[in-house]
């Protein structure tokens, strides 16, 4: 079996993507107008929203990124999962209920529908399109690039495609997301998200296996090969230190709820009371997907240090090392396939949200009205975003690294900052006002970008984003209390006392 | 009881930021933010975790006990004030101090563990990144029964439903 390794990977990850044009092909049947296209016509079932909910929270990061991050820095980034249940549980508390609501009452399709609806203003409408579209360019930019680099490295192990380009890999996996975002918009988004979910909860499971049998006294001994390396490395704040952690406490935290397209998920459900059985669904395929985050960095650092197997070329290789030295190649396809279907649930996610950004929220906001036909326009500007997505992912790998990096800045800390306090705090306090939405989001948006266009390093290893989520919690609040309450809606007034 | 919440939301927000400037001004330490590792390229060491904690540990414990603050008075606040009786506020109190217990646990061990150098460990792990690890997971854990068992007392009971279902059938009449 080991002589077909290669084959066997590129057996599952073909099989996965078949699956996707197939899943694409079917929900375009299902999809009629707009509303089908945006939000599935809100009536999927509490196992879809759960399994969609959690595989979109966790993208090609988790499966790439997240292992290389504690090879390279230890438990620091533990702290991006460890947070999870509370995550998962501010989400719910403060937004699944009335955002699912106020979809119902206006007829909302996207997130900026709901703010606009909710604080009766198409300013906070754009500059939530506005955050949403730079956020999306560079979320898309940097997934995009991720599969094809995955995609690269697994041909070029064959001797059929040894010389395979990035540019062709580009091409492949962009033409098979965009193929079912478009003919299925979200009804193939969340249906592939269902199987995406299963494959990453089964990669997350066997490879905590594997992992755990690496070396003969299992986890505990892969900890203590880290303690008497560096015992900062393995204790609670890592090498990176106390604030860089807890900043992360912080932003991912609090931040679940401020994600765009994890809330519009909250949109899509059928009844309310499904919410109780989806949040307990979602934090446990969740979990059950980290494992492999954790495992497989803690296991990789431990090897090098007791020379198993030579340092790595870069951090973000240790899953892809772990998987061709310790993992059988039946579990290596499963989980190259998990590693696609990460990567692309959050794509299709972001492709959705983004599209419903351009063609829904930016023309009602400047014109007072949407275009016609959005379900014809929904469908052009899916392939025109993934196009430049990929484009700027290629130019960004080629030539110059900074553009992408500097939107990759508008990605889950941004949407944290300028989202959670308008969203999930205003949705629960009448008060909450215009003034007070357009401060904490303009803040937000400016310091995030002035971080990091100036390169400014903070001491303590603070983030620009934790800086800039503080500041506008403190503005959201601060300015809405001294300032005049909104005129909202009375549908909204009355939905807020429920 | 919407606008107390609302107080201590953004009383803790203030707080943390004076807490990050203070920390900002705050006498730097070489390897606060980790160090490259001496002889593996690519990744970092912590190095002497007691001088780390020395300079901002008091200030540190305070940023997370009042993130802590945060994520409890923030659930508060997604349940409506008509539903927030006497037990519901024991709930969240009981939560808030589990919680900050499990943090405390962290801290105190990691502080013994510098002093000592010796430490256990709990299901993979040194026993104050095991607080860390499945503490920290396990502390939000009561918020989440709290919403699924709690749903029909406190999220949306039978009379919400009715309310909302009497909205919809207004909007659509005046439509």
């Amino acid at each position: 079996m080991e002589a077909f390794r290669q084959e066997i990977i590129i057996g599952a990850v073909f099989v996965y993507m078949v699956f996707c044009v197939v899943t694409g092909l079917w929900a375009m049947r299902r999809t009629h107008n707009s509303s089908d296209f945006f939000i599935a016509g809100r009536g999927l079932g509490p196992i879809v929203v759960s399994l969609a909910l959690f595989s979109s929270t966790l993208s090609g990061f988790g499966f790439v990124g997240g292992p290389g991050l504690v090879y390279s820095i230890g438990v620091s980034s533990f702290w991006m999962i460890v947070i999870s249940s509370s995550g998962y549980a501010l989400g719910f508390f403060l937004v699944a209920k009335r955002i699912r609501m106020i979809a119902d009452l206006r007829n909302c399709l996207s997130l900026p529908d709901i703010v606009a609806a909710r604080y009766n203003s198409e300013i906070v409408r754009f500059l939530f399109a506005l955050t949403i579209v730079l956020g999306v360019m560079g979320y898309l930019a940097t997934q995009i690039l991720a599969m094809a680099v995955v995609m690269q490295a697994i041909l070029s192990g064959t001797e059929m495609f040894a010389g395979i380009g990035l540019v062709t890999c580009v091409i492949v996996s962009s033409a098979v997301l965009i193929f079912y975002c478009v003919t299925g918009g979200i009804i193939a988004s969340v249906y592939t998200d269902v199987v995406q979910g299963f494959i990453m909860m089964l990669a997350g499971i066997l490879i905590l296996i594997t992992a755990a049998n690496v070396f003969d006294g299992g986890m505990t001994e892969a900890s203590a090969i880290i303690l008497a390396d560096d015992a900062e490395t393995i204790m609670p704040f890592g090498a990176a230190g106390i604030m860089a952690s807890l900043g992360w406490f912080f932003v991912f935290g609090l931040g679940l709820a401020g994600q765009p397209h994890l809330v519009t998920k909250m949109m899509m459900n059928k009844n309310i009371s499904d919410n109780r059985s989806i949040l307990p669904m979602s934090l446990i395929g969740y979990v059950m997907a980290a494992l492999l985050w954790v495992s497989i960095g803690v296991v990789m650092r431990a090897a090098v240090i007791d020379g198993v197997i030579p340092p790595l070329d870069l951090p973000d290789d240790a899953a892809s090392v772990f998987l061709s030295v310790f993992a059988n190649p039946i579990l290596a396809g499963i989980v190259f396939a998990g590693l696609f279907a990460a990567i692309m649930s959050t794509s299709d996610a972001f492709l959705n949200i983004g599209t419903a950004a351009i063609i829904h929220d930016m023309p009602k906001a400047i014109r007072g009205h949407g275009v016609k036909n959005e379900l014809m326009w929904a469908r052009i500007v899916t392939v025109l975003l993934a196009v430049i997505a990929a484009s700027f992912a290629l130019y960004s790998h080629f030539r110059d690294a900074t553009l992408v990096a500097i939107l990759g800045a508008f990605g889950w800390a941004t949407f944290a900052a300028s989202i959670f306090p308008v969203l999930a705090i205003g949705l629960n306090w009448k008060g909450a006002t215009v003034a007070g939405a357009v401060s904490a989001i303009v803040a937000a948006l400016v310091i995030n970008f002035f971080v990091q266009i100036a390169g400014v390093s903070l001491p303590y290893g603070i983030s620009g984003g934790l800086v800039a989520f503080v500041t506008s919690m403190v503005l959201f609040i601060g300015v809405s209390l001294v300032t005049r309450k909104p005129d909202i809606g009375d549908d909204i007034a009355r939905m807020m006392e429920i | 009881m919407t606008r107390i919440l609302l107080y201590a939301i953004f009383t803790a927000s203030l707080l943390m930021g004076l807490i990050l400037i203070a920390i900002g001004m705050a006498e730097s330490v070489p390897n606060a933010a980790g160090l490259p590792h001496p002889s593996i390229a690519g990744t970092q060491i912590g190095g002497d975790g007691l001088a780390r904690l020395a300079t901002i540990g008091g200030l540190g414990f305070a940023f997370h006990a009042l993130l802590l603050f945060l994520i409890v008075t923030l659930s508060a606040l997604g349940v409506h004030e008509k539903y927030q009786d006497s037990r519901f506020i024991l709930i969240m109190l009981g939560i808030l101090i589990f919680n900050l217990v499990v943090c405390w646990a962290m801290w105190s061990g990691h502080r013994a563990f510098l002093e000592t150098g010796t430490t256990g460990y709990f299901m993979g792990f040194p026993t104050p990144t095991a607080w860390q690890v499945y503490g920290t997971w396990l502390g939000a854990i009561p918020l989440i029964v709290l919403y699924c068992w709690g749903f029909r007392r406190y999220i949306y009971t039978a009379e919400d439903e009715i309310a909302f279902e009497q909205l919809l059938e207004d909007v659509k009449d005046k439509q």
